[in-house]
């Protein structure tokens, strides 16, 4: 049961990544522009998926609602992989500056960001 | 319209599966589980990505399909920043650690692997010759 909860929620969360991938790249480019190649996108959803994945596991819910949510709709909605596949588009065009950037943006930020939404849940 | 429309269906149908593969590999290894399908998705989503840019006007539905709804919804930074979390908390920071960097470098290795398995095999089967 829970993992039909969790492919659904999958479904949701890969839809809103794929809606705001997409608007990303039409409206966001200003900001991307700045920072010349930097998959900005990409980078809002997994920093903003973790701090929601974190608030949501602290402040404690039932468990079909992390499996729907939590495993489900975040899970669907960050991604690992796309993250890693953008990494080598800009090792392949060497624009190691951007590189290095991103990777660090992502995994400290994220870390950073999952603690504090945990921390915040802990106040509820 | 109708091409978005397809696009999103497929995005949600691929997603859906992808979702149920890694919550029942989470279920199964724990996060051990989440590692071994974000290290496989890594090696898969650059494969996948490279291979189709050599097939030019792909139909665009299934490359999505396949690459943002499966394999991006089998692979998750969400969790895997919660389980580092988890595992700080249960006082095991060797192994929060461990799996923190040896995600990031095997991630990126494999992507990048899968990157140059995609292309030449893309190559291979697009030459004219």
């Amino acid at each position: 049961m829970n993992l039909l909860l969790a492919g659904l929620g999958a479904s949701l969360g890969a839809m809103l990544r794929y809606f705001f991938t997409n608007y990303g790249k039409k409206h966001w480019e200003k900001i991307g522009n700045k920072y010349s190649n930097l998959p900005f996108p990409t980078l809002f959803i997994n920093l903003t998926g973790a701090f929601i994945l974190g608030f949501i596991f602290s402040i404690g819910v039932p468990p079909f609602f992390y499996a729907l949510v939590g495993t489900g709709v975040l899970g669907g909605y960050t991604t690992f992989s796309t993250l890693n596949t953008e990494l080598v588009s800009l090792f392949h065009d060497r624009d190691y500056r951007i590189f290095i950037l991103y990777a660090l943006t992502s995994y400290l930020g994220g870390l950073f960001l999952v603690y504090v939404g945990f921390y915040l849940g802990k106040l509820f | 319209m109708f091409e978005q429309v397809k696009n999103y269906l497929s995005v949600a149908v691929f997603a859906f599966l992808g979702g149920i593969a890694r919550a029942g590999l989470n279920a199964s290894f724990n996060f051990y589980g989440t590692f071994w399908g974000n290290i496989i998705g890594c090696f898969l989503l650059a494969f996948f990505t490279y291979f189709f840019f050599e097939f030019k006007d792909f139909y665009e539905w299934i490359t999505v399909g396949i690459g943002t709804g499966f394999i991006g919804a089998f692979t998750t930074f969400s969790t895997f920043n919660l389980e580092v979390l988890k595992n700080f908390q249960a006082g095991k920071p060797s192994i929060a650690l461990l799996y923190f960097f040896s995600s990031i470098v095997f991630g990126f290795a494999f992507a990048f692997l899968g990157s140059r398995m995609g292309t030449n095999l893309g190559k291979i089967l697009t030459r004219e010759d």
